[in-house]
């Protein structure tokens, strides 16, 4: 109780911004930024305490003098390229704002997936946790809330009730069966599905002019097709949307049609191969990129001692996050129709990256070589009864041990409270 | 008995592949393919009326010999918008009007 207004009080020395304030006394406890604090969780009718969303946490920074001065003054500390920002946060000034958010709403908001204002609200949130973890974390922590158990549950109930699930797609060896084909029938029957998915194939076969692909163009525009891409995943159902991706094969024709549902020559290859760790780094220069990334490793991490391999044995949310990553910079694919033996990847390579190769080849084997995520595929095109791959126990090329790096311990401590992200935390101790 | 009163123009919907549709693509894909169907009795206009009974013997009197159609009849006032899909040799498509939106007795 003591440390607080002390720390106010050396603030309003360090930094000149404040030196005008109309109160030279430092604010009591009921005036100071945490005041607010009370107000980070609102109860959602779940009975599941909800945390504040970072649109509402900046609007109630801002509306405390305190809060929204520092809070200025971070956003101008990040403002700068990789290279300045580096120096900018290590200063006084950034560090001290940086002291004072940390008390305040925005330190422990999260986004929706979905939300209106999603991207500014990932904004508010990288404003500040880009000052904690610039650079130095492999893994960062997901900005958006856990997935709930009651979402797991729905989605639990509809892989293990419908009638494909139970006896297996293709079970009847005499009868042609596609079932790529069967869902997209389904998306053509409904007018939304139907709509969404004509509008973004259109955009991502439409050929750019030739004059333009001539000047050594990509043959369409991937930042249009993206963009129609991630449209159709938020406004089209998943009862949709996800059979046409995670659909079971038994032949090659029926695995083409699955690793051609995002138009892949349009928005998940490039005339240009970059290397795994180029591409990590432009994921992370983007909001909302970094964000879906983030997701991805939370959710989709593999974890030695469950079942599945996911964390919390929750597939859904790892389906939930890789969709939430088709249309970024990061948008991964089947690697090859091969009916079976499902291998995801992105459009990168790690050859002749020197140096980060260990860095390298840690993040693309997270997509490449997933136990969990292609468990999750396999579970929701195969049903429940799909063989499960073995979990690797412990990843050979992992990431920098996570103990080297003195921060890394802390962000997580406001998750202990939520179990899922218990289990990560020991993922993370055991390799 | 009564005689049925014949159905008014209205949309309807039928399942087909892409195959079926007889536009010249291989696509085993369902689409649905909506077109207008129906009696248009309800839409005649005074130039319905007069034509009819030109096309039946004033024609002749006044010396033309000229074909004209039957009345109003139903036909499809919009069109769906694109429409795409995946060939069976793993390309895509994209079609216009081919399913109708709405229909009309024009």
């Amino acid at each position: 109780p003591y440390l607080r207004p002390v720390k106010f009080f050396l603030m309003s020395f360090l930094n000149p911004m404040n030196s005008n304030s109309s109160s030279p006394l430092p604010p009591s406890p009921d005036e100071g930024v945490h005041a607010t604090g009370a107000a980070q969780f609102a109860v959602s009718s779940s009975g599941w305490r909800e945390p504040l969303d970072c649109v509402r946490a900046s609007e109630l920074c801002n509306q405390n003098g305190q809060c929204s001065s520092r809070f200025r003054i971070m956003r101008q500390c990040l403002s700068g390229g990789d290279k300045e920002r580096s120096t900018m946060l290590a200063s006084k000034e950034c560090q001290g704002a940086l002291e004072v958010l940390q008390d305040s709403p925005l330190y422990d908001c999260r986004c929706k997936r979905g939300m209106k204002k999603e991207l500014q609200c990932l904004q508010n949130y990288w404003s500040i946790h880009m000052g904690l973890s610039e650079g130095e974390e492999f893994y960062e922590m997901s900005p958006y809330e856990p997935i709930h158990f009651s979402e797991e549950f729905r989605h639990a109930s509809i892989i293990s009730d419908s009638s494909l699930a139970r006896v297996g797609p293709c079970a009847d060896a005499a009868q042609p069966c596609n079932p790529c084909l069967d869902a997209a029938k389904a998306c053509n029957l409904n007018d939304t599905c139907k709509r969404q998915r004509s509008a973004y194939i259109a955009i991502c076969t439409k050929a750019t002019p030739p004059q333009l692909a001539l000047a050594n163009q990509e043959p369409c525009s991937r930042k249009r097709c993206q963009k129609a891409l991630r449209q159709f995943l938020e406004r089209v159902s998943w009862e949709f949307s996800y059979p046409l991706l995670f659909c079971s094969c038994r032949d090659q024709a029926c695995a083409e049609r699955r690793r051609q549902t995002i138009v892949p020559a349009c928005s998940h290859q490039e005339r240009h191969k970059p290397t795994c760790t180029e591409l990590r780094r432009t994921c992370r220069s983007d909001a909302l990129c970094r964000s879906r990334l983030a997701d991805y490793h939370m959710n989709c991490q593999v974890t030695p001692h469950t079942v599945t391999g996911c964390p919390q044995d929750n597939y859904h949310g790892c389906l939930m996050a890789y969709v939430g990553l088709i249309g970024s910079d990061v948008t991964p694919n089947y690697s090859d129709n091969s009916p079976t033996n499902i291998t995801i990847s992105l459009w990168c390579t790690c050859r002749g990256t020197g140096n980060h190769e260990r860095d390298c080849d840690a993040f693309h084997r997270d997509f490449t070589h997933n136990s969990c995520l292609r468990n999750a595929i396999r579970a929701f095109g195969y049903g429940s009864e799909a063989p499960l791959t073995v979990t690797d126990p412990c990843p050979r090329s992992y990431p920098p041990s996570p103990a080297a790096n003195p921060r890394q311990a802390w962000p997580f401590s406001p998750w202990q409270r939520a179990p899922t992200n218990r289990q990560r935390l020991h993922v993370l101790h055991l390799c | 008995k009564r005689a049925r009163r014949p159905k008014p123009c209205s949309l309807r919907e039928l399942e087909l592949t892409v195959s079926e549709l007889g536009l010249g693509y291989e696509s085993d894909e369902t689409l649905l393919f909506r077109y207008c169907s129906g009696k248009c009795l309800d839409h005649r206009r005074n130039y319905d009326i007069t034509l009819e009974r030109m096309r039946r013997s004033g024609f002749s009197k006044k010396g033309r010999r000229d074909k004209v159609s039957n009345g109003p009849c139903c036909r499809p006032v919009a069109y769906e918008e694109d429409m795409s899909f995946l060939d069976n040799n793993s390309r895509y498509h994209t079609i216009q009007e081919v399913s109708a939106q709405a229909c009309g007795c024009v």
